[in-house]
């Protein structure tokens, strides 16, 4: 305990130290007060996006005279708002989308719209607090630490303090610990003033903290283990900076290699020409070609499935849905074949502290595939339910009035599984 | 001069005999020539598939069979974008755009599908092209090898014997300086080599390689600058590390965190609803009795002195279509210009600022000479808007001139006046062949300009700052 005090006096004393952790702290509050502003305008885009889309469907469904425009023309907007805790990772939300105004038509051709900004910016990367506290905490810890018993050796008190002291080793842990220590708090103070002011269950706290807390062990032991072994800082450092290299960089770039090198995904574009070959190629098959393949998953319209006229809204319909059952099996393969590709970087993170650190706080900031992959799933559901909604009006079940349409399903947010 | 040499010839004896060295340059070797392979490979096979698909798009267009015009013009079209020449070293915004436009009438679909989409998560160093591992860990390795290079003499005290025995503290800086230069120009070769392999065009392979030579120039003088101002090897690499923290690292991604919050762009959704609004008063052209056509029927009326629009010579239905589709594309362009426009606001306020890190600087700059930056990928957008124009009018006009009103407007009630609308697909030549091409060469070496000199001045400033602290390296070690 005394030696920790004297340690700890030692420390922020040192102008390294204070520099280090001043840095550490700056990065921290600015990336976390970065993701709060984006996930309030995210909200606030969700809001003012919302009213225009309403206004504009009701704008149009008050022209539409029939049951087949109506479903034509209503849009809907489905989206996947921020998560409380989103502010501390961006995840794939960036690249993958989590919004999208979707109609009746066929969905295959709806979903895979993506509206990422400038790509210049999304090539440069994100400066998140995932980041900071995944890939660049352990160069500050290495600045920290790999210097600690090389500076000792060189003005020769290392054989000194280890005979005063008993344990040159105890000594040398006790002054990592406490610099890395401080270098947590650093990161960790910001995150959890932030998180409990925004309401975030204590449960995500500990978890994001004890994820953080466990990449700084890591890289404490880690660096006293490289600093034991070698006697100059230089060397220390450099193989440190290797290890560094090694997991930050080397083994996800090549995890991700193997990977998509072994479980081979449709390419998007296969699911888009061929949804698009079956819709356009309805139009010049006989009608049956459509209504019995749609009557075979939905046996319940058989009675009202007959179509003798060149054009009627059920049968164009049916061929938007056939259209996505035809390539239903190739989607389901995409899903899939993502998330297989998801659970391996799974394992890869294992020999990765900071893509392991990284996926642990944009799971908790529901950022990752498995939550693009939820919202995906609820956008599906959606959609099903307009078609169910708009189904017996368009097979005549159900005459189509103003009155009917005020029954229109609107859009609600899933609520995440975890 | 021959002492100069004398030391550089030292260091590299140095380097071979501490492991260091040989670790580092065989480090650098096996990782940018397997992120050259690799990207090579990957970016060969996308071009070739690309171009593939767009003569399979072009070849299925045109051979639809009979069928209405106006269903042709629903059944659209694609474009690829094949990547450049020097899109294997660097492929620039390639992975983050998409790469296919869906081409139909009424819309300006955005590219889909960029490789993002599906691929494996690997965190943010994940797309290691050979481009960014010269950009990043190049710089990473050379300080590694050479953050002792002045300061291991200083500690050693052989600085002074040098001097002593009439070699200068700036000579003894210069040889260090050599020594990491020919170690920079070593591992330099693989993009020599990947540059001649691209088949880009000579000035335009000459620039590129020009960019990343200054660029581990500005690197290689910034190490050895930090070097003889650091009183030890571990201050040295303190100072190092920092600096490639902050310019590789951190300056870029702040510069981008604040473009975005100072000129935020519309989201996507945003502005379709804007457009939307905004095409309220065009009318729409499948509705050739929407009021906002009555000008023009009257105007045809009048035109061919007829009463009624089945009376005209030709088929009014394609006439509207023809309307309503340039008036929405030219309220589609207003809009696709403005986002562009705000884009562009974005990088050139990324381009302004990022004279503060040479690393951002080369990686504008490479990009554009690539022909991968953005402003690309915008001229590839525009390109295929004109083709989806072109040809959704051509269908119009077939439309127009080929189908009689009578039938047109029969045929979802009457299966022969159908028949009758479905036209010969002879009419589907109409499609052109699309090639897209980057800007040419002499613009992208023109614009390349600015950034060479940013990083000479870079080399410059960094080459005097050593070239001072040099001056002190004996004073400091008597200090």
């Amino acid at each position: 305990m005394h030696s920790a005090i004297r340690e700890l006096r030692f420390a922020i004393t040192d102008k390294v130290v204070v520099m280090a952790l001043a840095i550490t702290a700056i990065l921290a509050i600015y990336t976390i007060s970065t993701g709060l502003t984006e996930s309030a305008s995210e909200r606030a885009l969700i809001e003012r996006v919302k009213a225009l889309v309403t206004e504009d469907r009701e704008f149009t469904l008050a022209k539409q005279g029939d049951a087949g425009s109506a479903a034509y023309n209503a849009y809907h907007l489905t989206y996947q708002a921020p998560h409380a805790l989103s502010f501390i990772s961006r995840g794939v939300r960036d690249d993958l989308p989590w919004k999208h105004r979707i109609r009746m038509l066929a969905l295959e051709s709806q979903i895979y719209e993506t509206d990422t900004g400038n790509p210049e910016l999304s090539r440069i990367g994100k400066l998140d607090f995932d980041f900071v506290a995944a890939f660049l905490l352990p160069l500050l810890s290495i600045l920290l630490l790999y210097d600690l018993r090389a500076a000792e050796i060189r003005n020769n008190r290392w054989d000194f303090l280890s005979a005063t002291s008993g344990n040159g080793l105890r000594l040398l842990t006790a002054r990592a610990a406490v610099r890395s220590v401080l270098l947590y708090l650093g990161i960790i103070l910001p995150f959890a003033i932030a998180a409990s002011l925004n309401g975030v269950s204590l449960t995500s706290i500990q978890v994001a903290m004890s994820a953080v807390a466990l990449n700084v062990f890591i890289w404490f032991l880690l660096a006293l283990f490289v600093t034991y072994k070698t006697e100059s800082g230089p060397t220390a450092a450099a193989l440190l900076l290797g290890v560094w290299f090694t997991t930050a960089v080397a083994i996800p770039v090549l995890g991700k290699l193997v990977i998509e090198d072994n479980i081979d995904l449709p390419k998007g574009g296969e699911i888009l020409l061929a949804q698009r070959e079956t819709v356009n190629a309805a139009w010049d098959l006989p009608k049956e070609d459509t209504m019995t393949p749609f009557i075979k998953q939905y046996p319940e319209w058989a009675n009202e499935a007959t179509v003798d006229q060149p054009f009627a809204w059920k049968w164009y319909f049916a061929f938007h849905q056939v259209g996505d059952q035809t390539v239903a099996p190739l989607s389901q393969e995409l899903s899939q074949g993502t998330r297989q590709r998801d659970e391996a970087m799974n394992l890869v993170s294992l020999a990765s502290p900071s893509l392991r650190t990284s996926r642990v706080l944009s799971r908790l900031a529901e950022t990752d595939i498995a939550s693009f992959q939820r919202y995906n799933q609820c956008v599906r559901q959606f959609h099903a339910q307009l078609r169910e909604f708009h189904y017996p009006m368009l097979f005549g079940r159900i005459e189509y009035s103003k009155e009917q349409m005020q029954q229109l399903p609107t859009f609600v947010p899933c609520e995440a599984s975890t | 001069m021959n002492t100069v040499l004398l030391i550089a010839s030292d260091e590299w004896r140095y380097w071979r005999r501490s492991k260091l060295g040989a670790a580092a340059g065989l480090l650098a070797l096996i990782l940018t020539c397997a992120s050259l392979l690799a990207t090579m490979n990957q970016v060969r096979s996308e071009r070739e598939t690309r171009v593939a698909l767009q003569h399979e798009a072009e070849h299925t267009f045109r051979d639809q069979p009979a069928r209405h015009p106006h269903r042709m013009v629903h059944y659209g079209h694609y474009v690829f974008r094949p990547p450049t020449a020097l899109a294997v070293l660097d492929p620039g915004v390639d992975p983050y755009t998409g790469t296919v436009i869906f081409l139909e009438g009424h819309r300006q679909n955005s590219a889909t599908f960029s490789p993002a989409y599906s691929g494996a998560q690997a965190g943010p160093f994940a797309l290691l092209t050979p481009a960014l591992s010269y950009q990043l860990l190049v710089p990473l390795l050379l300080i590694i090898m050479g953050f002792s290079t002045v300061t291991r003499e200083r500690e050693a005290g052989t600085d002074r014997q040098l001097v002593t025995s009439g070699v200068s503290p700036t000579t003894i800086w210069l040889g260090k300086t050599v020594a990491l230069f020919g170690a920079a120009a070593l591992m330099l070769l693989p993009l020599i080599l990947g540059t001649v392999l691209s088949n880009a065009g000579g000035a335009i392979a000459s620039g590129f390689l020009l960019l990343y030579a200054l660029y581990l120039a500005s690197w290689v003088l910034i190490i050895t600058a930090a070097s003889a101002w650091s009183p030890r090897a571990s201050s040295a690499l303190l100072a190092l590390i920092t600096i490639w923290v902050t310019l590789c690292i951190v300056t870029p991604r702040l510069l981008a965190s604040a473009a975005m919050t100072n000129l935020p762009t519309a989201s996507q959704i945003e502005t379709d609803m804007e457009v939307i609004v905004a095409l309220r008063n065009v009318g729409d052209g499948h509705n050739a009795s929407d009021p906002a056509f009555n000008q023009l029927r009257a105007n045809l009326l009048e035109q061919y002195d007829v009463e009624r629009v089945e009376d005209l010579p030709i088929n009014f239905r394609g006439i509207v279509a023809q309307a309503a589709e340039a008036k929405l594309t030219d309220v589609l362009n207003e809009f696709a210009e403005r986002r562009m426009a705000s884009q562009m606001a974005q990088s050139s306020f990324v381009n302004t600022l990022e004279i503060l890190s040479p690393f951002a600087v080369l990686q504008s700059a490479s990009m554009m000479t690539a022909g991968t930056d953005n402003q690309t990928h915008h001229r590839f957008l525009r390109e295929a808007e004109a083709i989806r124009f072109q040809f959704v009018q051509d269908l119009n006009q077939v439309h127009t001139e080929k189908m009689a009103y009578s039938d047109d407007i029969n045929r979802s009630s009457d299966s022969d006046a159908e028949r009758r609308t479905r036209i010969d697909p002879e009419n589907w030549r109409i499609l052109k062949d699309f090639e897209f091409h980057a800007a040419p060469a002499t613009q992208r070496l023109a614009q390349l300009a600015p950034s060479l000199l940013v990083i000479s001045l870079w080399v410059l400033i960094a080459g005097s700052i050593g070239w001072l602290g040099a001056r002190r390296l004996v004073e400091v070690n008597r200090a």
